[in-house]
């Protein structure tokens, strides 16, 4: 579904990705796993049309979309969670949802819309508890839930999704991998940085290693998860010990 | 067992980006962990930066034998050695030659070769026996690991006559039987001429080691009633598991998802014309604690280019035909003649005058290496000379681990028989 080629991206003289490459098969969860500026969010921005490439290429669905804008790619079915949330505070939920759909009201009938928010409010219940409460009154995991609905709202084919589990508690990181993972079941491809490695790679089907811009290692979740590179920098396995 | 079998038909293009991303993941680890390919690569001017399409691949230097050797015995290693969990050596061109494995090595090749065994048709349900030589230490624990994976029972090699084999095979009443096709030549052989019913457990010999031609192949299943597949493997690289055949047995299926290969003129290191036969090279491309870049395995073949009808995209090789390197092969072992010559150094001080020897004896390579005898060999008694061939055999049998008897002859006998030739198969 996503094929990226020998990528390389800078911020000014610093370059942050290093001729990556990578590829989504549809129906996929693919993760990306690295340390902090190992380039995961640089390579999701880039993706998404954000940061320009200065090389490489990035197909969807066999055709480049490298030169498009943001507005574009969202258009073609990829749609970014990004980190932090960034959810509308003034607005409510419900208004949230909308604007997820934004590009979606010109030319699609509005049944189909709330069809789709109607499928968020299943996913997650507590939002459509809350579907008049402004944003900024939510708690930290419900605006975790309203951006990936709000990213659902685009119905894209490829969901990425920015260290989804960031600042939340460990069983609220549990209810978002297990929507990931239904979104996932229901054919939504998904390409997810996580800073918990560890359950990244219970989640996803196959996973990329980045170090420093570029790509060290790759495979199946169950064989990354056996490495003892990851094991030693992703997974505390030296530390394990420490504590056990 | 779940086997990948998914990825054995991608698409070219398919092929293509998964070639790359492993590739550049490769390149991304040596360049950084072994000063060695650091080296090479800096000499040639070419960063990891510069991997951006798998011809660029040809622009990097050959690794061979000899680098392993220089390397030894950590050198080459592009992880930490508290991730080694299993540590192998075996002879080089002229000295040893050290691998060393991850775990996650280890269940790559667990899994590489339980997808030969089940893709020559074996099952949970066999019983496969093992019947190599210890020179092949490294291939039957790998067998032997690949067989468990598949869920199957083996029975690994132990040191046993061939009759106690063949009772051991009826007893318990194997079903697979895995070894060098010199072996079940001589097996079928032997059961013939003793009268001997081959065991009707028996339905699959999986051959590996050494090729077989398709005349001698074919008495052999007739002789045993069996079906019979091949595998190939570079003991460097990844062992069996590396080429196995596919149900319509044409040539070795490369396990391309493990290692990308090329094809070179053994003379210029160039690649070969499509279809012509010259030294196969490997870039392994999972491996983590021994990664090998373009190494040169001194085996010949070629591609077979047709498209097979199995379906599977991966590339085809034709059985081995040769070697370019000037090692021989006796029982899927092999055997170089500098490391003989090291031996002989060892044992009488100067290189001698020799000629290795094959005796073929009902199909059973043995070994013979002639030494011409001269005036350095003086040793007051006989019981010296024979006391000084004893050491050379026992230092063959334990580097190779083949017999070998040595044998002293006049030199003009030698060089009427060699006829310049350093290997002599009769």
């Amino acid at each position: 579904m996503l094929t990226v080629r020998n990528l390389s991206t800078y911020y000014g003289p610093v370059q942050a990705l290093r001729n990556v490459s990578l590829h989504i098969g549809r129906g996929e969860i693919v993760c990306l796993i690295g340390a902090n500026g190992a380039g995961k969010s640089t390579l999701m921005f880039t993706i998404m049309g954000v940061v320009k490439p200065s090389s490489g290429e990035i197909l969807f669905e066999g055709k480049p979309i490298q030169e498009l804008d943001p507005p574009a790619i969202v258009s073609q079915g990829i749609s970014l969670v990004p980190e932090g949330r960034q959810i509308f505070y003034p607005l409510t939920v419900e208004e949230n949802l909308e604007l997820g759909a934004y590009q979606r009201f010109k030319r699609e009938p509005k049944d189909s819309i709330l069809a789709d928010m109607e499928n968020v409010y299943e996913l997650f219940p507590r939002l459509k508890e809350r579907r008049k409460q402004l944003a900024g009154t939510l708690s930290g995991g419900e605006q975790q839930m309203l951006a990936i609905g709000r990213a659902f709202m685009a119905r894209p084919k490829l969901l990425m999704l920015d260290e989804p589990s960031l600042g939340l508690a460990p069983k609220l990181v549990d209810s978002i991998l297990e929507a990931i993972k239904t979104l996932n079941e229901k054919g939504l491809t998904i390409l997810l940085v996580e800073q918990n490695a560890r359950k990244a790679l219970e989640l996803a089907h196959r996973g990329y290693v980045l170090e420093t811009g570029r790509i060290v290692l790759q495979g199946r979740t169950e064989e990354l998860a056996a490495d003892e590179d990851v094991r030693r920098a992703y997974l505390g396995k030296d530390y394990r010990k420490f504590i056990d | 067992m779940e086997i990948e079998r998914q990825v054995e038909y991608l698409s070219p293009e398919g092929w293509k980006q998964w070639h790359l991303e492993l590739l550049q993941s490769t390149i991304n680890r040596v360049y950084t962990r072994v000063p060695f390919y650091r080296k090479l690569m800096d000499e040639k001017g070419i960063k990891p930066e510069d991997i951006t399409d798998l011809s660029v691949l040809k622009k990097l230097p050959f690794t061979t034998r000899e680098h392993l050797e220089k390397n030894y015995p950590y050198d080459l290693f592009a992880v930490p050695l508290k991730d080694i969990v299993r540590l192998h050596t075996f002879p080089g061109p002229r000295t040893p030659i050290v691998k060393g494995f991850t775990r996650r090595d280890l269940t790559s090749i667990r899994r590489l070769t339980a997808r030969f065994l089940v893709t020559s048709g074996v099952t949970s349900e066999d019983i496969v026996q093992i019947c190599l030589d210890p020179g092949m230490s490294i291939w039957i624990e790998e067998l032997k690991e690949g067989a468990e994976e598949v869920g199957a029972s083996v029975i690994p090699p132990d040191p046993q006559s061939v009759n106690n084999r063949i009772r051991i095979m009826r007893d318990f009443r194997t079903s697979v039987l895995v070894t060098t096709p010199s072996y079940a030549l001589y097996l079928s052989h032997f059961m013939q001429e003793k009268g001997i019913n081959p065991p009707e457990s028996l339905r699959l010999i999986l051959l590996v080691g050494e090729g077989i031609e398709a005349v001698e192949r074919l008495r052999l299943e007739k002789a045993l009633g069996v079906d019979t597949r091949l595998g190939y493997g570079v003991t460097e690289a990844v062992g069996p598991g590396m080429g196995y055949e596919c149900e319509q047995r044409q040539g070795y299926h490369l396990a391309a998802d493990y290692f990308l290969a090329e094809i070179i003129d053994p003379e210029s290191g160039k690649e070969v014309k499509e279809g012509e036969i010259g030294e196969l090279v490997i870039t392994t491309l999972n491996v983590k604690a021994n990664p090998l870049i373009r190494f040169r395995t001194g085996d010949l073949c070629c591609f077979l280019e047709r498209a097979c009808p199995c379906g599977r995209t991966t590339p085809r090789i034709s059985q081995i035909v040769g070697q370019s390197d000037g090692r021989v092969s006796i029982r899927g072992i092999k055997i170089s003649l500098s490391y003989i010559e090291t031996l002989l150094e060892e044992t009488y001080g100067h290189l001698p005058l020799y000629l290795l020897f094959i005796k073929q004896k009902n199909y059973l390579e043995e070994l013979e290496l002639w030494v011409a005898m001269n005036e350095k060999l003086f040793e007051p008694s006989i019981l010296g000379l024979h006391q000084i061939a004893t050491k050379f055999e026992k230092a063959f049998e334990e580097t190779f681990g083949l017999p070998c008897r040595l044998k002293l002859v006049e030199k003009d006998h030698l060089l009427q028989v060699a006829q310049g030739r350093k290997v002599v198969r009769a």
